[in-house]
This record gives C-alpha cells, sequence and structure tokens, in this order.
C-alpha cells in the first residue's frame, strides 16, 4: 500500500528538521531482518489478515480470551526450587503466602538427566539449580501442607518426564487427592531439548513416543492437565530472534499433533490442552508482536487438522522475562530490564507470567530477589491500570505492521520446516540449530561491537563494581543428605516388588504399554528416578548429541562495521598468526561444559567466534566430568581450557579440572572459566589455580585478548 | 618444546598418552628446529610401525563420519583392538582457525581407554595435511596402535591424499533422493576399497538399498585398482549397529588377500616411495624459494612475464639454471 499524501508531507518536514536526512535514512534493521522505519500509518496496515479481529475470537490475534485481564488478570507463575524438597518446600509456601497464585518447579540438573544423586557423574549438579527429586519421597516432602487438588502447579521436566509426573501422581494419590482432580502442566517439551537445551535422555523417537503416552494418559484420566508446553523460551535463550523463536516453537507444535494423531489420538482431545511457552526480551515492540503473531500462525497451521473445538486452534501461552538480557555487571538495573519485559509479555496478552529476580545472572534468586520480581507483576497488575482493557495496543500502526511483518517471515521458516518433512527431520538436518547459533554468534558480535547497548556492560559501565547483595549457595550437604535418603528409601521398599515394576516397565519400553501408566505404579513401589529412567534406557539407549558450530558469523557481524571493530579483529588475528609464527602452531584452546547443564550456547559463541579470531578450537562432548575433560585437554595437547559454568558446579568441577590435569602431568595446560559464577567466589577459584574468570557480559574479543596475554606470557619469550 | 628426541621416543613407545600428544603436537609443528627433533624421533620410532591396519575413512559432510567411527572404533575395542583416530578438520582461508568438534559426535570412544583421539587442523595446505598425517600415524603405531582411522571431510583432493597413506580407503555415503551419485566423485570411486552407505535405519532402509544398487552400477564403470579386490558397496547404520561386524569382516578379508597376493607390500613400498618423492619435491620446491638468488631476480622476472616481454618457458629456464649453478659450485 502506497504512503498517503499526508505521509509525503510528514516526510518533507522531517526531512528538513534532520537537515539532509531523511527518515528512510534513520530506518532501522532489526535482527530478524525486518526494517522498521520511524513512523507507520494507517496504510500500512490496510487489508492484512491479521487486523481488524476480537479478543477471543478467530484468529485470536488479540488474545484468546474475550476479555482478557478486565475479566481476569494473567497468572503469577514463578519458576522457582533449589537444594532440597524440604527447602523448596518452605520457599513455595511463604511465596503463596505473598501473593503467588500457581507452582512451577524448578528442578536438579541431576533428576533432569534421569540420574540419582548418589550417581558419581553428578557430584556436582545436586540441588544446585533446582530441586533434587531422587523418589516419591522427595516428592512428598516437596508438596507437603500444598493441597494439590487445589493448586496448579507448573513442572518444567522434559528429559526425565516418565519418573516425575509418575510420582508426582502417586504422591497425590497419597495425599487423598484423584487423579482427575490434578491441575497443572508439564514441560514435556522434548523436541527443543534436541535444538537447545541439551536436557534430553533419550534418542529422538522414543522420546516422542513418551511425549505421546503421557498425552495419551492425561486425556483419559487427567481431564484438567496441560500434558506439554511448547517452549520457544529456550531457543530464545540460545540466541534466537523473535521470528526463529516464533517458526520454530510453533513448527514444534505442529509435529507433537502429528504425533499424537499418529498415534491413535482425536485432535480435540488433546489440541485444548496443548499450551505454549514464549520467551520475552528487550525489543519491547517485537515482543508483543511475535506473541500475537504466533496467536494468528497457530489457528492458521492447526486447521490442517480439522479440529471442531474451536479451543484446538487457541493458542494459550506462559511467559518468562529473558536470563539473557540480565547483567552481572550494576545487577540492579534488572530489575528494570525486567519490568519492560513483563509489560512486553502483559500487552502481548499473555496467560502467565514469570519475571525473573535481578540477582540470577550470578546466583539462584534469594528471599529479597524473589519478592522484588514477584511484585513487579503485582504493580503491573493491581497500581498501573494496564489490565482494564483487552489488547490495548489493537490498532497501532506499528504494531500490527510488526504482527504482520512477523507472521510473514515465520510462515517462510515453518514452510521450510514442512518442506523438509516437519520438524523432527530438520532438527536432523541440523538447520534450525545452526540457524539459532548463527543468530546468537551475530548478536554477540553487536554486543561486543556496542550496537546493541547494555547499560553497564558496553556502555555506562561502573568503574568500581561491587556486590552488596546476598548471594544463596546450596552446599555441597544437599548431596549426601539425599544419598542418605535414598538409601533408607531403598532399604524400607519391598525389594521383590519395586524389582517386579521396574522390569514391567522394560517391557512396556519394548513393547506398547503406556509407560506413565507402568511408571506410576514403579514409583509407588518406591523406585527411584534412576532406577525408572534405566529401566526404560535399557531399551531406548542414551542419546548423544551432536554438536555443530557455525563459523563466520561472528566476524561478519564485525566487517558490516568496517571501522574501529574490524581493526580490534584484525589485531587478534595477527596475534594468532604471530604465535603460530614463534610457536609452529596456533593457540589452541579447549571449551568444555562440565556436569549436567546443558546450555551449550555460550560455549557455542565462544568456540565459533575464537575460531574467526585464528584460534584452532576443540570442543568438548557435553556433560563431562573433569577427569574426561582433563583427558582430551591432555590427548588434544591444547594450551588452554575455557570451563563454562552456569549451573553452581564451578566450585566443585573447576578445580577438579585443575587437579585432574596436574595428576596426569599436564600442569602448565592453562584453565580460565566463563558464565554464570558469583564475584565472591572469584577468589577461591583464583586460589585454586584459575587463571582468568570471563564473566556474563565480557567481549569475546577482550577474553580472547586476555589469553593471548597469557598464553605469550607463558610460551613467547 | 622439549629439545631431546629421546624424550618424546621413550614417552610414545611406554604408551604415555601425555607424551603420545606432545609428540604428533611435534610432528605437526611448522617451526624446522621442532622438525628437525621430529625427524629424529620418526627414524627411531619406524622399527616399531608397519603392523597397524591403516584405514582411511572419507565422505561428504552429512555421511556420518564421526558417528560410523564412534560406533566402529567402540566395536573393534571391544574385539580388543587399539584404536587411534586420527581427525582432520579444516582451517578457515580467512582466519586461520578451526572448530575441532569431531569428539562431541564421538563420546564414548573419547572417553574409552583403548581409543585415542586427535583432531588435527588441516592449515590449509594439502601437502601439510600428509605430512602430519602420515608421521602422526607412525607415532600410534609405535605407541602400540593396532587399527588406525583416518577421517577426512571428503572436499577436495584431501581423500586421494589419505588414500595414498592407508591400507583400506572406505568411503562413506549416505542415500538422498534419486542424487546419490551426484555427491560422489569419479576420482574417489577409483581409490575406495569399500563404499558404504550409513543410515540405513529407520524410514531410510529402502532408500539406503537403492542407494547401494547405484553405487554397485557406477563401480562397474571404474577399472579395479586389484585384479584380487572387487570393490564392495555395502549398507550400516552406525546409529543402530547394525552392519559394522560386516564392514570389519571386509577390512580383514581384503588384508589376507593383499597379503597372501603379496600386494599390501607393494601398496605400502609404493607409498613409501610415492612419500619419498613428495618430500624431494617439497625439499626442492623450499630450497628454490629460499635461495638468495631467486628471491632477488623472482620479482623483476614475475613482471615481464606478466606483461609478456619474456616467455614462460624462457623464465623457467632462467629460474631453475640459477639452481644449476649453484650446484655446479
Amino acid at each position: 500500500m502506497a504512503n498517503s499524501p499526508e505521509y509525503q508531507k510528514w516526510f518533507e518536514m522531517a526531512s528538513k528538521q534532520m537537515k539532509g536526512k531523511t527518515p528512510d535514512d534513520i530506518a532501522w534493521k532489526s535482527p530478524e531482518g525486518i526494517v522498521i522505519k520511524p513512523l507507520y500509518e494507517a496504510n500500512d496496515i490496510e487489508g492484512l489478515p491479521s487486523v481488524g479481529t476480537f479478543p477471543g475470537m478467530a484468529p485470536y490475534t488479540r488474545g484468546p480470551m474475550a476479555t482478557m485481564y478486565a475479566g481476569r488478570p494473567w497468572t503469577i507463575r514463578q519458576y522457582a526450587g533449589f537444594s532440597t524438597a524440604k527447602a523448596s518446600n518452605e520457599f513455595y509456601r511463604k511465596n503463596l503466602a505473598a501473593g503467588q497464585k500457581g507452582l512451577s518447579v524448578a528442578f536438579s540438573l541431576s533428576t533432569h538427566r534421569g540420574y540419582d544423586s548418589d550417581n558419581p557423574r553428578v557430584s556436582g549438579d545436586i540441588g544446585k539449580a533446582g530441586v533434587a527429586i531422587d523418589s516419591i519421597e522427595d516428592m512428598k516432602i516437596l508438596f507437603d501442607g500444598i493441597p494439590l487438588d487445589k493448586m496448579s502447579v507448573s513442572m518444567t521436566m522434559n528429559g526425565a518426564v516418565i519418573p516425575i509426573l509418575a510420582m508426582w501422581i502417586a504422591a497425590a494419590e497419597e495425599q487423598g487427592v484423584k487423579q482427575e482432580q490434578l491441575e497443572g502442566t508439564i514441560q514435556n517439551d522434548i523436541l527443543k531439548e534436541y535444538l537447545t537445551r541439551n536436557t534430553y535422555i533419550y534418542p529422538p523417537e522414543p522420546s516422542m513416543r513418551i511425549v505421546s503416552d503421557i498425552m495419551a494418559y492425561a486425556s483419559k484420566n487427567m481431564p484438567k492437565y496441560n500434558t506439554i508446553s511448547i517452549s520457544g523460551y529456550h531457543i530464545m535463550e540460545a540466541g534466537a530472534d523473535s521470528v526463529l523463536q516464533c517458526a520454530f516453537t510453533l513448527a514444534d507444535g505442529v509435529e507433537y499433533v502429528r504425533a499424537a494423531i499418529r498415534s491413535g489420538m482425536d485432535v480435540d482431545t488433546f489440541a485444548p490442552r496443548l499450551s505454549f511457552f514464549f520467551g520475552v526480551g528487550m525489543n519491547f515492540f517485537m515482543e508483543i508482536a511475535m506473541l500475537r503473531a504466533a496467536r494468528f500462525l497457530w489457528h492458521k497451521l492447526l486447521q490442517q487438522f480439522n479440529p471442531k473445538n474451536p479451543k484446538s486452534l487457541m493458542l494459550r501461552t506462559h511467559c518468562q522475562t529473558s536470563g539473557w538480557s540480565l547483567t552481572e555487571q550494576d545487577p540492579y538495573n534488572n530489575v528494570i530490564r525486567t519490568t519492560i519485559e513483563a509489560m512486553s509479555a502483559v500487552l502481548g496478552g499473555t496467560q502467565s507470567l514469570h519475571t525473573n529476580a535481578f540477582d540470577e545472572a550470578v546466583c539462584l534468586p534469594t528471599e529479597l530477589s524473589a519478592r522484588i520480581a514477584r511484585n513487579t507483576q503485582i504493580i503491573i497488575q493491581e497500581e498501573s491500570q494496564i489490565c482494564k482493557v483487552a489488547d490495548p495496543l489493537g490498532g497501532s500502526y506499528y504494531v500490527e505492521y510488526l504482527t504482520a511483518q512477523i507472521i510473514e517471515e515465520a510462515e517462510k521458516i515453518i514452510n521450510e520446516i514442512e518442506e523438509i518433512g516437519g520438524m523432527a527431520k530438520a532438527i536432523e538436518s541440523g538447520m534450525p540449530k545452526m540457524r539459532i547459533e548463527e543468530s546468537a554468534a551475530r548478536r554477540q558480535a553487536r554486543i561486543d561491537q556496542g550496537k546493541d547497548v547494555i547499560v553497564g556492560v558496553n556502555k555506562y559501565r561502573l568503574a568500581d563494581e561491587k556486590m552488596d547483595f546476598d548471594i544463596l549457595e546450596v552446599p555441597d550437604s544437599v548431596r549426601l543428605e539425599q544419598i542418605d535418603r535414598i538409601n533408607q528409601t531403598k532399604k524400607a521398599r519391598d525389594t521383590a516388588k519395586c524389582q517386579a515394576c521396574l522390569e514391567a516397565l522394560t517391557k512396556a519400553a519394548a513393547g506398547d504399554g503406556n509407560l506413565l501408566e507402568v511408571a506410576i505404579a514403579a514409583a509407588k513401589a518406591r523406585a527411584t528416578v534412576g532406577e525408572i529412567s534405566d529401566a526404560m534406557e535399557k531399551v531406548f539407549g542414551r542419546y548423544v548429541a551432536t554438536t555443530q558450530c557455525v563459523s563466520g558469523a561472528y566476524s561478519s557481524e564485525y566487517s558490516e562495521a568496517g571501522s574501529d571493530a574490524a581493526q580490534v579483529i584484525e589485531a587478534l588475528r595477527k596475534r594468532t598468526a604471530d604465535f603460530m609464527a614463534n610457536q609452529g602452531r596456533r593457540p589452541r584452546i579447549l571449551v568444555t561444559k562440565m556436569g549436567q547443564d546443558g546450555h551449550d550456547r555460550g560455549i557455542k559463541v565462544v568456540a565459533s567466534s575464537y575460531a574467526d579470531l585464528g584460534f584452532d578450537v576443540d570442543i568438548s562432548p557435553m556433560f563431562q566430568t573433569p577427569e574426561e575433560a582433563a583427558k582430551m585437554a591432555i590427548e588434544n595437547d591444547v594450551h588452554i581450557v575455557g570451563a563454562s559454568s552456569l549451573a553452581a558446579g564451578h566450585k566443585t568441577l573447576v578445580p577438579e579440572l585443575i587437579q585432574k590435569l596436574k595428576e596426569k602431568g599436564a600442569g602448565e595446560i592453562l584453565v580460565v572459566a566463563g558464565g554464570v559464577i558469583p564475584p565472591n567466589d572469584y577468589s577461591f577459584l583464583y586460589d585454586v589455580g584459575c587463571k582468568g574468570i570471563f564473566g556474563p557480559g565480557t567481549p569475546i574479543t577482550e577474553s580472547a585478548g586476555k589469553v593471548m596475554d597469557m598464553l605469550e606470557a607463558q610460551y613467547c619469550k | 618444546m622439549h629439545k631431546d628426541p629421546s624424550y618424546y621416543i621413550q614417552g610414545v613407545l611406554d604408551n604415555n598418552r601425555l607424551m603420545l600428544a606432545r609428540t604428533i603436537t611435534l610432528v605437526e609443528s611448522t617451526l624446522s628446529t621442532h622438525q628437525e627433533i621430529a625427524k629424529h624421533v620418526i627414524n627411531e620410532l619406524l622399527p616399531y610401525t608397519g603392523k597397524a591396519v591403516r584405514l582411511g575413512i572419507t565422505g561428504v559432510p552429512g555421511a556420518g563420519k564421526s558417528t560410523f567411527i564412534e560406533s566402529f572404533g567402540t566395536m573393534l575395542t571391544r574385539l580388543g583392538h587399539r584404536v587411534a583416530v586420527l581427525a582432520i578438520d579444516p582451517s578457515s582461508t580467512r582466519s586461520g582457525g578451526s572448530i575441532l568438534g569431531d569428539k562431541t559426535r564421538m563420546e564414548k570412544l573419547a572417553v574409552n581407554d583403548m581409543a585415542f583421539i586427535r583432531p588435527s587442523p588441516s592449515s590449509g595446505s594439502l601437502g601439510g595435511v600428509a605430512r602430519k598425517t602420515r608421521e602422526s600415524m607412525l607415532v600410534c603405531e609405535a605407541a602400540g596402535f593396532d587399527v588406525i582411522i583416518v577421517e577426512t571431510v571428503g572436499v577436495g583432493q584431501s581423500e586421494t591424499t589419505v588414500a595414498s597413506m592407508v591400507d583400506f580407503f572406505l568411503v562413506l555415503q549416505i542415500s538422498g533422493a534419486g542424487d546419490e551419485l551426484q555427491g560422489i566423485k569419479k576420482g574417489v570411486l577409483e581409490v575406495a576399497d569399500a563404499i558404504i552407505v550409513n543410515k540405513a535405519d529407520g524410514d531410510n532402509v529402502n532408500r539406503a538399498k537403492l542407494a547401494k544398487r547405484q553405487y554397485e552400477t557406477a563401480l562397474h564403470l571404474v577399472t579395479p585398482s586389484s585384479p584380487n579386490w572387487e570393490v564392495p558397496v555395502m549398507t550400516c547404520s552406525a546409529l543402530e549397529n547394525k552392519g559394522l561386524t560386516e564392514v570389519w569382516e571386509t577390512i580383514t578379508t581384503h588384508k589376507q588377500i593383499m597379503t597372501s597376493s603379496g600386494e599390501l607390500d607393494k601398496k605400502r613400498q609404493d607409498q613409501s616411495m610415492s612419500w619419498m618423492w613428495f618430500l624431494v619435491n617439497e625439499g626442492l620446491e623450499r630450497w628454490f624459494y629460499r635461495h638468495p638468488e631467486i628471491q632477488k631476480l623472482l620479482p623483476g622476472i614475475k613482471h615481464d612475464v606478466e606483461i609478456g616481454k619474456v616467455a614462460p618457458t624462457r623464465a623457467a629456464d632462467e629460474l631453475v639454471s640459477i639452481l644449476g649453478k649453484d650446484l655446479l659450485l
């Protein structure tokens, strides 16, 4: 649609005011590749199919409910869990008393990956990033005094879904609550685990069967339960822009619908219980538009399955503010970032929301930071009057235009995925992962150059950074406590009965029984998470990820700049080349992630960028023990190891790595650490021999420069 | 870097992992001082080499090479073999850096004490790949590894280079949507000792079988390199561990046939000879470019050729005769 005569007048006036520039000159190209003009008008949105509709009515662009928050505000649902079941239970009860409505459980990484707390592979993970659950006994403690017939419980669990859901159902029954009374959501979104978060256990095919089994079981026995939460959040956190998040999440959703239909279910029996989970970042209007676009597209995509129930076409979603946008530097700024993102989610029409705590770039939330996070939502709901009108931005030229743009761009990607044969096949081909990683590397480069501003990090940085708030630390005694309870549980149980249940589960895995149904019996017989997982692993095997890494994306963002920034890159490349001339080979670095934390965006970006700077970069497999990482460092004969830690494992894993290197006679291999490490732990790490620590927000060029300083000092005399 | 060759020699013979790794770094080094030491080391280790099965594996990106080696190598260690994997990863032509990610796809083999995996950057030059890999292979053999697998990305000329240093060259393929043969070059077919169609699993089994037939047809058009060996086309699934025993049986049968016919010895002799000539050429070239008079005259002569003042043949004669003068002195 051509611009109106009035727009032309405005254009001339604006050009005059800008002295020689025109509004076209200051148009901005968003990370999604969408060109944003400085002004929109009615002509920009005329005839768009997503415009001019009503909330609660197809295609639901303006929201799934007719009155939206004017009728009832979104649910404040804070994700939390740490340490032991007892500690988490106390935390939940306090939060519920303070105005929180639903519960959202974060599990320990060991639990996610189907390991019991006494497994030596997970010694650094127990209770660090979530609550450790080993058996139904832990689950009962977790929900002690919380009536499960009234409380809606959301559980972020994808890998060990079968044992955890089984234990929750069994614990509820032992509380006297019937299955049909249970309300809540299990994430159960395994596809995105292969894309970004990596907390899977089995290969894709049996994992998809698990998803279908859970859907089938719940559609029969738990009518009020959401059997899946199709998650874009982790895709965004891995570096995807809004178009990619929207497209990949919806494509995941379509794949689940197909899987359920293939397993014999009617679309209307499960589609109304599908829920979504989007991540909301700092690009305020883009995120609003993304949520609106997602609802429009879901309605369109689901038509192909001919549902009779309109609810099957309705996208309902939970949102969480972005963790990536949080900074370790000047951390109180995070309160403001989270507020802006929360507003974005609300104006986009979310059904429930988690707001991050300001200290989450550094550690687990404390009581204070959790309260501020919760109050951020309460204040929007109860003080700002924002809730009075449904979809207040409907009809905004800009927002409607953006919505249509995202619809268009995301649809292109979805079509591309359909041509590959659906999301499962696309994931196999590596396409989505490469796109996300490319987007992540570009974003890192923009941040490192200051093109994307982050206050307190690459602009207005404090000269003197002080940590003046408390840090929640999970003591290692948690592990011993868990191991104690496993031993007690095993001693008290009827071994023969438990064994029979586990054998039945293995048999069901090999045949076609419903895995959840069989696992509930095993949970009641006091089988552990590890035992239940192993019983299925016997048939399914354990999945090993293939790691791909893009190259060239980081430096290409720089060459676009052409200026000082490009010179920084060139200077570093010269240093690596000089090192080679001096040493007979390039500086060689192993980047590794030890422990069960599967968030590998950080190391991927580091690997890809360092290679662009002229390093030879080894990447370790996921989930390594320090011993394995040391072996790899030695066999590949690297100069330096970069250990990434995002889940509080640094205090056990990094010292152990340094120790193992020394034991094997390779003490000269340097070790640096990066990721979420509280500044208070820096001196501890330096004392055990860690040579450098790069916190969140450290520009790649800065860390690479420091690494070269160390290597030159040690090798080039 | 340690200066004493015996430090490396003893370490390798003791099968000390740290020393094995450092010796490979030494032979890979581009510094001439390191190369001098490396020459001594290789020479001393040579008597301890030659007994291993030398296996080359190539395939286009996505053919599942790493997954194949993970499953295949693990199977071999179960049979009691000690397996060394030398993986060559391409270096970026722009930055010179590289991403060495093979081990992420060889998770089990990477932590297996019967196996040793060493990824190396190609560093751009083909000669570089050949020199490093050949010598690294010898180092691994001296350390007691009895199966050496050299993995290379099937692009450029690297596969023929690798084929010229191994006993058995395995080409890994996957089935596509009917255009299989476009993905394979004639040159690769000529050096292949077996073609394996990987990923014969799930709904891909029939397509893999079809691809197998197409490769068999294509192979009929190629003159076999040995009268005693017909290049087999096999299917396997590294993912599901299917067909791997058959691949190993094929390799051992090949070895028996080639040994009894004397072809293996002949092949290795030829390889040694062509390796010698390769090094001679490389040495001559180095000598040529380092010659002070040539360095002085070269820019002028190049310019004269460019503008057509001097014919290329005459310019070449002139340059080579400078080396010749040296010899008469």
